[in-house]
Protein backbone atom coordinates (compact mmCIF):
# COMPACT_ATOMS: atom_id res chain seq x y z
CA UNK A 1 0.00 0.00 0.00
CA UNK A 2 1.53 3.25 -1.22
CA UNK A 3 3.65 3.48 -4.34
CA UNK A 4 5.93 6.28 -3.33
CA UNK A 5 9.69 5.95 -3.53
CA UNK A 6 9.85 3.50 -0.65
CA UNK A 7 6.80 1.51 -1.70
CA UNK A 8 8.00 1.22 -5.29
CA UNK A 9 11.47 0.11 -4.19
CA UNK A 10 10.12 -2.55 -1.83
CA UNK A 11 7.60 -3.82 -4.40
CA UNK A 12 10.29 -4.01 -7.07
CA UNK A 13 12.64 -5.93 -4.83
CA UNK A 14 9.98 -8.39 -3.70
CA UNK A 15 8.83 -8.98 -7.28
CA UNK A 16 12.43 -9.58 -8.38
CA UNK A 17 12.77 -12.15 -5.62
CA UNK A 18 9.85 -14.04 -7.13
CA UNK A 19 7.01 -13.01 -4.78
CA UNK A 20 3.56 -12.28 -6.14
CA UNK A 21 3.16 -8.57 -5.46
CA UNK A 22 0.17 -6.24 -5.73
CA UNK A 23 0.78 -2.51 -5.35
CA UNK A 24 -1.94 -0.12 -4.20
CA UNK A 25 -1.99 3.62 -4.62
CA UNK A 26 -4.78 6.19 -4.70
CA UNK A 27 -3.02 7.93 -7.58
CA UNK A 28 -2.39 5.82 -10.69
CA UNK A 29 0.40 8.20 -11.68
CA UNK A 30 2.47 6.82 -8.78
CA UNK A 31 2.90 3.53 -10.63
CA UNK A 32 5.36 5.21 -13.00
CA UNK A 33 7.91 4.70 -10.22
CA UNK A 34 7.84 0.96 -10.89
CA UNK A 35 10.33 -0.38 -13.47
CA UNK A 36 8.99 -1.24 -16.91
CA UNK A 37 9.56 -4.95 -16.37
CA UNK A 38 7.61 -5.02 -13.10
CA UNK A 39 5.87 -8.37 -12.83
CA UNK A 40 3.39 -7.46 -10.12
CA UNK A 41 -0.15 -6.09 -10.29
CA UNK A 42 -1.19 -2.48 -9.77
CA UNK A 43 -4.55 -1.50 -8.23
CA UNK A 44 -5.70 2.10 -8.06
CA UNK A 45 -7.53 2.94 -4.85
CA UNK A 46 -7.18 3.39 -1.12
CA UNK A 47 -5.69 0.61 0.97
CA UNK A 48 -8.02 1.58 3.80
CA UNK A 49 -11.04 0.75 1.63
CA UNK A 50 -12.36 -2.80 2.10
CA UNK A 51 -13.48 -3.07 -1.50
CA UNK A 52 -10.07 -2.14 -2.84
CA UNK A 53 -8.39 -4.56 -0.45
CA UNK A 54 -10.69 -7.35 -1.64
CA UNK A 55 -9.98 -6.44 -5.25
CA UNK A 56 -6.28 -6.67 -4.47
CA UNK A 57 -6.79 -10.18 -3.10
CA UNK A 58 -6.05 -9.37 0.53
CA UNK A 59 -7.74 -12.56 1.74
CA UNK A 60 -5.07 -14.75 0.21
CA UNK A 61 -2.16 -12.43 1.03
CA UNK A 62 0.60 -13.66 3.33
CA UNK A 63 1.79 -10.17 4.13
CA UNK A 64 0.60 -6.58 3.94
CA UNK A 65 2.96 -3.60 3.98
CA UNK A 66 1.56 -0.10 4.58
CA UNK A 67 3.85 2.58 3.18
CA UNK A 68 1.49 5.46 2.45
CA UNK A 69 2.34 8.92 3.71
CA UNK A 70 -0.03 9.15 6.67
CA UNK A 71 0.70 7.26 9.88
CA UNK A 72 -2.94 6.83 10.78
CA UNK A 73 -3.93 5.62 7.35
CA UNK A 74 -1.12 3.05 7.45
CA UNK A 75 -2.12 1.88 10.91
CA UNK A 76 -5.79 1.61 9.95
CA UNK A 77 -5.02 -0.39 6.81
CA UNK A 78 -2.49 -2.69 8.46
CA UNK A 79 -4.80 -3.46 11.37
CA UNK A 80 -7.63 -4.08 8.95
CA UNK A 81 -5.51 -6.51 6.92
CA UNK A 82 -4.49 -8.33 10.08
CA UNK A 83 -7.70 -8.35 12.08
CA UNK A 84 -10.39 -8.36 9.39
CA UNK A 85 -8.76 -10.27 6.56
CA UNK A 86 -6.47 -12.59 8.48
CA UNK A 87 -3.20 -11.47 6.90
CA UNK A 88 -0.50 -12.97 9.11
CA UNK A 89 2.21 -10.35 8.70
CA UNK A 90 1.18 -6.70 8.78
CA UNK A 91 3.95 -4.14 8.45
CA UNK A 92 3.36 -0.43 8.86
CA UNK A 93 5.58 2.58 8.48
CA UNK A 94 4.83 4.94 11.37
CA UNK A 95 6.77 8.19 11.38
CA UNK A 96 5.87 9.16 14.94
CA UNK A 97 8.26 7.10 17.13
CA UNK A 98 5.84 6.77 20.07
CA UNK A 99 3.00 5.68 17.82
CA UNK A 100 5.36 3.22 16.16
CA UNK A 101 6.28 1.73 19.54
CA UNK A 102 2.65 1.52 20.65
CA UNK A 103 1.39 -0.27 17.57
CA UNK A 104 4.33 -2.68 17.66
CA UNK A 105 3.04 -3.60 21.10
CA UNK A 106 -0.44 -4.03 19.60
CA UNK A 107 0.66 -6.59 17.04
CA UNK A 108 1.84 -4.72 13.96
CA UNK A 109 5.39 -4.89 12.68
CA UNK A 110 6.20 -1.21 12.68
CA UNK A 111 9.23 0.91 11.99
CA UNK A 112 9.77 4.61 12.42
CA UNK A 113 11.73 6.34 9.64
CA UNK A 114 11.97 9.35 11.95
CA UNK A 115 13.74 7.39 14.65
CA UNK A 116 15.96 5.51 12.21
CA UNK A 117 16.73 8.75 10.36
CA UNK A 118 17.73 10.54 13.55
CA UNK A 119 20.07 7.69 14.47
CA UNK A 120 21.62 7.65 11.02
CA UNK A 121 22.12 11.42 11.10
CA UNK A 122 23.81 11.15 14.47
CA UNK A 123 26.02 8.29 13.32
CA UNK A 124 26.95 10.16 10.15
CA UNK A 125 28.10 13.09 12.26
CA UNK A 126 30.51 11.04 14.36
CA UNK A 127 31.67 8.43 11.87
CA UNK A 128 35.34 8.05 10.92
CA UNK B 1 -15.20 13.80 34.51
CA UNK B 2 -12.34 14.89 32.27
CA UNK B 3 -13.24 14.48 28.60
CA UNK B 4 -10.98 14.96 25.59
CA UNK B 5 -12.68 15.53 22.25
CA UNK B 6 -10.46 14.96 19.23
CA UNK B 7 -11.67 16.89 16.20
CA UNK B 8 -13.21 20.34 16.07
CA UNK B 9 -15.53 19.91 13.10
CA UNK B 10 -19.29 20.28 13.34
CA UNK B 11 -19.63 17.29 15.65
CA UNK B 12 -16.75 18.35 17.89
CA UNK B 13 -18.12 21.86 18.07
CA UNK B 14 -21.61 20.63 18.98
CA UNK B 15 -20.15 18.46 21.69
CA UNK B 16 -18.04 21.30 22.98
CA UNK B 17 -21.05 23.57 23.26
CA UNK B 18 -23.04 21.00 25.16
CA UNK B 19 -20.29 19.79 27.44
CA UNK B 20 -19.30 23.34 28.27
CA UNK B 21 -22.82 23.93 29.54
CA UNK B 22 -22.58 20.97 31.89
CA UNK B 23 -21.09 21.70 35.27
CA UNK B 24 -18.74 19.21 36.82
CA UNK B 25 -16.98 18.32 33.58
CA UNK B 26 -13.67 19.45 32.27
CA UNK B 27 -13.38 19.33 28.51
CA UNK B 28 -10.56 19.80 26.04
CA UNK B 29 -11.20 19.93 22.31
CA UNK B 30 -8.18 19.09 20.20
CA UNK B 31 -8.17 20.48 16.66
CA UNK B 32 -5.30 19.84 14.28
CA UNK B 33 -5.94 22.77 11.93
CA UNK B 34 -4.57 25.99 13.40
CA UNK B 35 -7.06 28.30 11.71
CA UNK B 36 -10.04 26.22 12.72
CA UNK B 37 -8.69 25.93 16.28
CA UNK B 38 -8.37 29.72 16.54
CA UNK B 39 -11.91 30.15 15.25
CA UNK B 40 -13.28 27.65 17.76
CA UNK B 41 -11.28 29.26 20.54
CA UNK B 42 -12.99 32.58 19.93
CA UNK B 43 -16.31 30.93 20.55
CA UNK B 44 -15.56 28.22 23.10
CA UNK B 45 -12.52 29.72 24.81
CA UNK B 46 -9.64 28.01 26.55
CA UNK B 47 -11.04 24.52 26.16
CA UNK B 48 -9.91 24.44 22.53
CA UNK B 49 -6.31 23.42 21.92
CA UNK B 50 -4.42 23.32 18.65
CA UNK B 51 -2.61 20.01 18.15
CA UNK B 52 -2.58 16.47 16.79
CA UNK B 53 -4.92 14.31 18.85
CA UNK B 54 -3.39 11.11 17.51
CA UNK B 55 0.09 11.94 18.79
CA UNK B 56 0.92 10.57 22.23
CA UNK B 57 3.44 13.34 22.98
CA UNK B 58 0.79 15.98 22.33
CA UNK B 59 -1.99 14.18 24.18
CA UNK B 60 0.33 14.05 27.16
CA UNK B 61 0.44 17.86 27.22
CA UNK B 62 -3.35 18.05 27.55
CA UNK B 63 -3.36 15.60 30.45
CA UNK B 64 -4.59 12.50 28.63
CA UNK B 65 -3.28 10.39 31.51
CA UNK B 66 -6.03 11.64 33.78
CA UNK B 67 -8.82 11.65 31.17
CA UNK B 68 -11.93 9.57 31.89
CA UNK B 69 -13.11 9.56 28.31
CA UNK B 70 -11.73 10.34 24.88
CA UNK B 71 -14.10 10.94 21.99
CA UNK B 72 -12.64 11.04 18.49
CA UNK B 73 -14.95 12.69 15.98
CA UNK B 74 -12.80 13.74 13.05
CA UNK B 75 -13.83 12.99 9.46
CA UNK B 76 -10.89 10.58 9.19
CA UNK B 77 -11.50 7.03 10.45
CA UNK B 78 -7.78 6.32 10.71
CA UNK B 79 -7.27 9.31 12.98
CA UNK B 80 -10.29 8.40 15.09
CA UNK B 81 -9.15 4.82 15.55
CA UNK B 82 -5.57 5.77 16.36
CA UNK B 83 -6.62 8.51 18.79
CA UNK B 84 -8.76 5.99 20.69
CA UNK B 85 -6.07 3.30 20.70
CA UNK B 86 -3.40 5.74 21.87
CA UNK B 87 -5.72 6.90 24.65
CA UNK B 88 -6.57 3.39 25.78
CA UNK B 89 -3.22 1.67 25.41
CA UNK B 90 -0.72 4.47 26.02
CA UNK B 91 -2.60 6.46 28.65
CA UNK B 92 -4.94 3.78 30.05
CA UNK B 93 -8.02 5.88 29.42
CA UNK B 94 -10.89 3.56 30.30
CA UNK B 95 -13.37 4.55 27.67
CA UNK B 96 -12.85 5.72 24.10
CA UNK B 97 -15.53 6.43 21.56
CA UNK B 98 -14.90 6.88 17.87
CA UNK B 99 -17.05 8.29 15.15
CA UNK B 100 -17.01 5.93 12.17
CA UNK B 101 -17.34 7.66 8.84
CA UNK B 102 -17.21 4.49 6.77
CA UNK B 103 -19.67 1.97 8.27
CA UNK B 104 -17.53 -0.87 6.95
CA UNK B 105 -14.93 0.07 9.57
CA UNK B 106 -17.29 -0.49 12.46
CA UNK B 107 -16.45 -4.16 12.94
CA UNK B 108 -12.70 -3.47 12.99
CA UNK B 109 -13.09 -0.78 15.64
CA UNK B 110 -15.17 -3.17 17.69
CA UNK B 111 -12.58 -5.94 17.44
CA UNK B 112 -9.88 -3.53 18.53
CA UNK B 113 -11.79 -2.66 21.68
CA UNK B 114 -12.80 0.86 20.80
CA UNK B 115 -15.81 1.10 23.05
CA UNK B 116 -18.57 2.38 20.82
CA UNK B 117 -18.63 3.18 17.20
CA UNK B 118 -21.44 4.82 15.35
CA UNK B 119 -21.79 6.06 11.84
CA UNK B 120 -23.83 9.22 11.95
CA UNK B 121 -22.89 12.33 13.82
CA UNK B 122 -26.29 12.50 15.44
CA UNK B 123 -25.75 9.02 16.79
CA UNK B 124 -22.41 10.11 18.20
CA UNK B 125 -24.19 12.71 20.23
CA UNK B 126 -26.74 10.16 21.38
CA UNK B 127 -23.95 7.83 22.41
CA UNK B 128 -22.34 10.55 24.44
CA UNK B 129 -25.68 11.37 25.91
CA UNK B 130 -25.84 7.76 27.06
CA UNK B 131 -22.30 7.90 28.40
CA UNK B 132 -22.73 11.16 30.19
CA UNK B 133 -25.50 11.90 32.68
CA UNK B 134 -29.00 11.24 31.42
CA UNK B 135 -30.30 14.76 31.65
CA UNK B 136 -28.35 16.08 28.71
CA UNK B 137 -29.80 18.44 26.15
CA UNK B 138 -27.97 17.51 22.96
CA UNK B 139 -27.76 20.40 20.50
CA UNK B 140 -28.38 19.21 16.97
CA UNK B 141 -28.63 22.42 15.01
CA UNK B 142 -28.66 26.16 15.50
CA UNK B 143 -31.10 27.87 13.16
CA UNK B 144 -29.18 30.76 11.68
CA UNK B 145 -30.70 34.21 11.93
CA UNK B 146 -33.01 33.32 14.79
CA UNK B 147 -32.68 32.60 18.47
CA UNK B 148 -33.87 29.06 17.87
CA UNK B 149 -32.10 25.74 18.07
CA UNK B 150 -32.98 22.12 17.53
CA UNK B 151 -32.24 19.88 20.50
CA UNK B 152 -32.54 16.24 21.42
CA UNK B 153 -33.60 15.06 24.88
CA UNK B 154 -34.45 11.69 26.35
CA UNK B 155 -37.45 11.46 28.63
CA UNK B 156 -36.45 10.33 32.12
CA UNK B 157 -38.59 8.45 34.63
CA UNK B 158 -38.83 11.23 37.18
CA UNK B 159 -39.55 13.97 34.63
CA UNK B 160 -42.69 16.10 34.89
CA UNK B 161 -43.56 15.26 31.25
CA UNK B 162 -43.55 11.46 31.73
CA UNK B 163 -46.95 9.95 30.94
CA UNK B 164 -48.44 13.32 30.03
CA UNK B 165 -50.10 14.32 26.73
CA UNK B 166 -48.34 17.17 24.92
CA UNK B 167 -51.40 19.41 25.06
CA UNK B 168 -51.34 19.15 28.85
CA UNK B 169 -47.70 20.17 29.15
CA UNK B 170 -46.65 23.68 30.04
CA UNK B 171 -44.00 24.10 27.39
CA UNK B 172 -41.63 27.06 27.47
CA UNK B 173 -42.85 29.88 25.23
CA UNK B 174 -41.86 29.42 21.58
CA UNK B 175 -41.10 25.73 21.98
CA UNK B 176 -42.22 23.15 19.43
CA UNK B 177 -41.93 19.41 19.95
CA UNK B 178 -41.21 18.28 16.41
CA UNK B 179 -40.61 14.58 16.63
CA UNK B 180 -40.87 11.76 19.13
CA UNK B 181 -38.75 8.68 18.65
CA UNK B 182 -40.27 5.85 20.64
CA UNK B 183 -38.13 3.28 22.44
CA UNK B 184 -38.69 0.81 19.59
CA UNK B 185 -37.05 3.32 17.26
CA UNK B 186 -40.20 4.39 15.43
CA UNK B 187 -40.48 8.12 14.73
CA UNK B 188 -43.77 9.87 15.30
CA UNK B 189 -44.89 13.39 14.44
CA UNK B 190 -46.68 14.31 17.62
CA UNK B 191 -50.17 15.73 17.98
CA UNK B 192 -51.56 17.38 21.10
CA UNK B 193 -52.88 14.02 22.23
CA UNK B 194 -49.53 12.24 21.96
CA UNK B 195 -48.39 11.02 25.35
CA UNK B 196 -44.70 11.11 26.19
CA UNK B 197 -43.30 7.92 27.69
CA UNK B 198 -40.13 7.23 29.62
CA UNK B 199 -37.26 6.50 27.23
CA UNK B 200 -38.77 8.46 24.34
CA UNK B 201 -36.38 10.65 22.45
CA UNK B 202 -37.76 14.11 21.94
CA UNK B 203 -36.55 16.37 19.15
CA UNK B 204 -37.68 19.94 19.76
CA UNK B 205 -37.20 23.42 18.39
CA UNK B 206 -36.59 25.73 21.34
CA UNK B 207 -35.64 29.36 21.88
CA UNK B 208 -32.13 29.73 23.33
CA UNK B 209 -33.47 30.80 26.70
CA UNK B 210 -35.80 27.81 27.04
CA UNK B 211 -33.15 25.13 27.35
CA UNK B 212 -33.20 24.96 31.12
CA UNK B 213 -36.99 24.79 31.33
CA UNK B 214 -37.05 22.02 28.72
CA UNK B 215 -34.30 20.14 30.52
CA UNK B 216 -36.32 20.12 33.72
CA UNK B 217 -39.55 19.22 31.95
CA UNK B 218 -38.18 16.31 29.92
CA UNK B 219 -35.35 15.01 32.07
CA UNK B 220 -36.49 16.06 35.51
CA UNK B 221 -33.07 17.49 36.29
CA UNK B 222 -31.83 21.06 36.33
CA UNK B 223 -28.36 21.45 34.86
CA UNK B 224 -26.66 22.55 38.07
CA UNK B 225 -27.37 19.59 40.31
CA UNK B 226 -23.80 18.42 40.41
CA UNK B 227 -22.63 15.25 38.77
CA UNK B 228 -19.45 13.69 37.43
Amino acid sequence: MGCGRVGAAVATRLAEEGHAVTVLDTNAFAFHRLPSGFTGTCVTGSGTDDRILEEAGVRRADAFIALASGDNRNILAAQKAKHMFGVRIAVSRVKDPLRSELFARLGLRTFSPTKVGAELAYDALFQG
Amino acid sequence: MYIIVVGGGIVGYGLGLELQAMPGHEVTIVERDGGRAAQLREELGEMVVHGDGTEAAFLDTVGCGRADLLIAVTADDGANLVACQVAMHWFNVKRAIARVNDPRNEELFHRLGVDSTISASRAVLAQIEATLPEHTVVPLLRLEGSNLRVVDLRLQGDAPAAGVAIKDLTLPRGTLISLIIRTDGSPQVPSGDSVLHVGDEVIAVIPDDAEEAMRVLITGHPSADGHG
